[in-house]
């Protein structure tokens, strides 16, 4: 029972920032293209803005990855 | 990376100003700053003030104006034919191709009017010719009565023609006669047969009813029906011959004059810039001051030329570059022939302040790394380079660059394959008996998650170096000590973390985490409020390389994957072909992937810690706008 509930605390650590990660990105991402359409120059800005919500899955991947394996 | 500038003031006689303009234009290499200069204008004593053009030479600049809009007026009017280069002079000769141009415009326009009357008329014809062809079944039909009108009419669709009918029958009480039929050109033509008397009412009908009825031209209205087609088909063949004789006549002006006037147009653009360029310029009642900047290199070069060209009468001198000026110093780029393919990257980003870094090198030495880590797989890297070969070997240009940034990422994928034992995933092993050589990604992955962190600190702390080292030179004292107390501290920690993992006295907790105390009140102290937040980010930043595992481990799983499907087809032909297809697909996932997240690593990571962007484009004076990047357009 106790390998249930590691392996449910280690899908909720990464599935849950995976979700927020989707929604910011696709927020940001919807605004970026407006954004890109006018002014293609903001490209780098924009990859960078886009890629920013990342890092909050990569962080709930390593707990995640905490959770089973030490 | 940035090439240094110098600030140089070029003085001369008024007179030699235009001559001065000439040489700069055709060198490409001075970028006049009129801001430089910045003394206030004054009209009572004989001190530099913005050049205020004298009546001759306004007059001369209206009357280069004048004549490039009725140039350009021309060239637009006479057709494009393929036209040599004119080797002219166009100064010696500027009085005669002001008469001359008069007289050619006038041809032309007039030429160019009638052409237009022409094609209109012969369109006109031909629609018609087309639409009386289609209706000559349908008055045959009719019966031989001389009272008879006769409408040709254009209709929309079917449905139109039934609502016509109800019209004709509702107006006309059914005394007259619809037939339809379908042009060559595939509109449906319809012919109306009234009596006389009924002529005036069905106008109106069809009028009303927004039908339109065909003109026929003035010349075969007269005709009888059955010497109409015949008329209007010799009509057009007469204004088709005339419509090409007209255009034969232009073409030949065209091809005679348009060298000269193409030419000329060229003089005058480069005429008008000089006249543009003196708003740049300051001047006293006798003397033109010039201040602007351009590569250092270039400096001694022309002032050799303008020694050359003038006789000493004119002088350039580098002035000292003040510190509040650094921001106004534009920026230009040359990289070595290695780092220039990354530089499709580097444009992604607003360009570099002076006084920072070009991103260029930095991401022509790390991102094939990061890059080779992520995809790690000699297979993969393999097939990578045999793509990225071909396409490198274009030369410059966006697939060129491509395929060299591919190649040497191929490269080292490669590397990180041998590293990891990866022939398209477990392949090797199975097949060829490959091992690692120092550790196998699918089952170690808290070593490969250390790893992943050890590249981010390294990789982080460099950017805090840089960016300690850009402050300090721009004198910005409190930035300086805030990345110096972060790189401080974030190099405890990494020593804190490397203790747990190989405990040593040298590496003891208490004493670093000591360390890491003392060094927060000093952050504080120069970040203020946003210090901790800086603190969280910057660790934050170092645990987003992480991905470089998380990335590398899901291409190696979904290898691993392709190869236990194929291999469970039963069927070695069908399970190649299966493998094959996932691997390709893992292979486009490991190029688009890796690329991606390598470039954010970059951009966000690191580039934060030390690059200020939002410079200034280096545009030198005479040539046309490109990009800051030496050696490419």
């Amino acid at each position: 029972m106790d390998k249930v509930w590691i392996a449910f605390a280690a899908a909720l650590a990464v599935g849950l920032p995976a979700i927020a990660t989707a929604w910011a990105q696709s927020r940001i991402g919807a605004a970026g293209a407006g954004t890109l359409a006018e002014k293609p120059e903001l490209t780098g800005t924009i990859i960078i803005l886009v890629a920013i919500p990342e890092t909050m899955v990569i962080l709930g991947f390593v707990v995640a990855a905490m959770i089973l394996l030490l | 990376m940035i090439i240094r500038m110098a600030k140089v003031e070029l003085v001369g006689p008024k007179d030699d100003l235009m001559g001065v303009l000439d040489l700069l234009r055709e060198r490409g290499t001075f970028q006049p700053d009129p801001l430089l200069f910045g003394r206030e204008a004054s009209v009572e004593a004989d001190l530099p003030r913005t050049l205020v053009l004298g009546p001759e030479e306004m007059h001369e600049r209206v009357f280069f104006v004048e004549l490039r809009a009725r140039v350009a007026e021309l060239l637009a009017l006479l057709p494009d034919v393929p036209e040599p280069q004119a080797a002219l002079q166009p100064l010696p000769v500027v009085d005669v191709l002001h008469e001359l141009v008069d007289r050619h415009l006038a041809l032309a326009r007039s030429q160019a009017e009638e052409l237009r009357g022409l094609r209109e008329e012969v369109a006109a014809l031909a629609g018609a010719l087309n639409f009386w062809t289609a209706l000559a079944p349908l008055w045959e039909e009719l019966p031989p009565e001389s009272n008879l009108e006769l409408f040709g009419v254009t209709i929309r669709d079917p449905q139109q023609r039934t609502v016509l009918e109800e019209v004709l029958r509702e107006h006309l009480g059914g005394r007259c006669q619809l037939s339809s039929t379908l042009a060559e050109d595939g509109t449906l033509v319809g012919l109306i047969a009234c009596e006389r008397a009924m002529a005036a009412p069905l106008r109106a009908a069809l009028t009303s009813e927004r039908v339109p009825e065909l003109p026929l031209p003035a010349a075969v209205a007269g005709l009888p029906l059955a010497q109409r087609i015949s008329a209007l088909r010799a009509l057009l063949a007469e204004r088709r011959a005339a419509l090409a004789a007209g255009e034969e006549t232009l073409a030949a002006l065209g091809r005679e004059w348009r060298p000269v006037y193409r030419r000329a147009l060229e003089w005058l653009d480069e005429r008008l810039t000089l006249y543009g360029a003196t708003s740049a310029v300051y001047a006293t009642t006798r003397c033109f001051v010039l201040q602007g900047w351009l590569a250092a290199g270039e400096a001694a070069p022309l002032r050799e030329r303008l020694h050359q060209a003038f006789a000493g009468r004119v002088l350039l001198e580098e002035l000292a570059i003040l510190d509040e000026e650094l921001e106004r110093v534009p920026v230009q780029l040359r990289n070595p022939a290695y780092f220039q393919p990354f530089e499709i990257f580097s444009r992604l980003l607003p360009l570099p302040r002076y006084t920072s870094f070009d991103p260029t090198p930095f991401i022509g030495v790390f991102f094939p790394v990061l890059f080779g880590m992520m995809l790690g797989d000699v297979g993969y890297g393999a097939v990578l380079f045999a793509i990225a070969a071909p396409l490198a070997r274009r030369g410059r240009g966006l697939a060129g660059d491509l395929g060299k940034v591919l190649g040497v990422a191929a490269v080292y994928a490669m590397f990180f394959g041998v590293l990891f034992g990866e022939l398209f995933g477990d392949l090797g092993r199975r097949w060829l008996d490959l091992h690692p050589w120092w550790v196998e990604r699918t089952e170690a992955i808290v070593p490969t998650m250390l790893f992943a962190t050890s590249v981010g600190v390294a990789h982080v702390l460099f950017g805090l170096l840089l960016g300690v080292w850009s402050d300090w030179r721009q004198h910005r004292g409190r930035e300086a000590l805030l990345r110096l107390g972060l790189l401080l501290v974030v190099l405890l920690l990494a020593l804190v973390g490397l203790g747990r993992i190989f405990p040593t006295p040298w590496l003891a907790t208490g004493p670093l985490l000591v360390g890491v105390a003392v060094l927060l009140p000093v952050l504080s102290a120069a970040g203020g409020l946003l210090a901790p937040l800086e603190l969280l980010k910057t660790l934050g930043n170092i645990i987003s390389y992480v991905r470089i595992m998380a990335i590398g481990l899901s291409s190696a799983l979904l290898a691993v994957v392709a190869n236990q499907l194929g291999g469970e087809v039963g069927n070695l032909l069908l399970g190649i072909l299966v493998a094959g297809i996932l691997h390709a697909f893992n292979l486009l996932l490991g190029v688009f992937a890796p690329t991606v997240h390598a470039l954010r690593l970059h951009y966000v990571e690191f580039f934060s810690k030390f690059l200020d962007l939002g410079g200034r484009r280096f545009e030198p004076f005479g040539r046309a706008p490109r990009s800051p990047h030496e050696g490419r357009q």
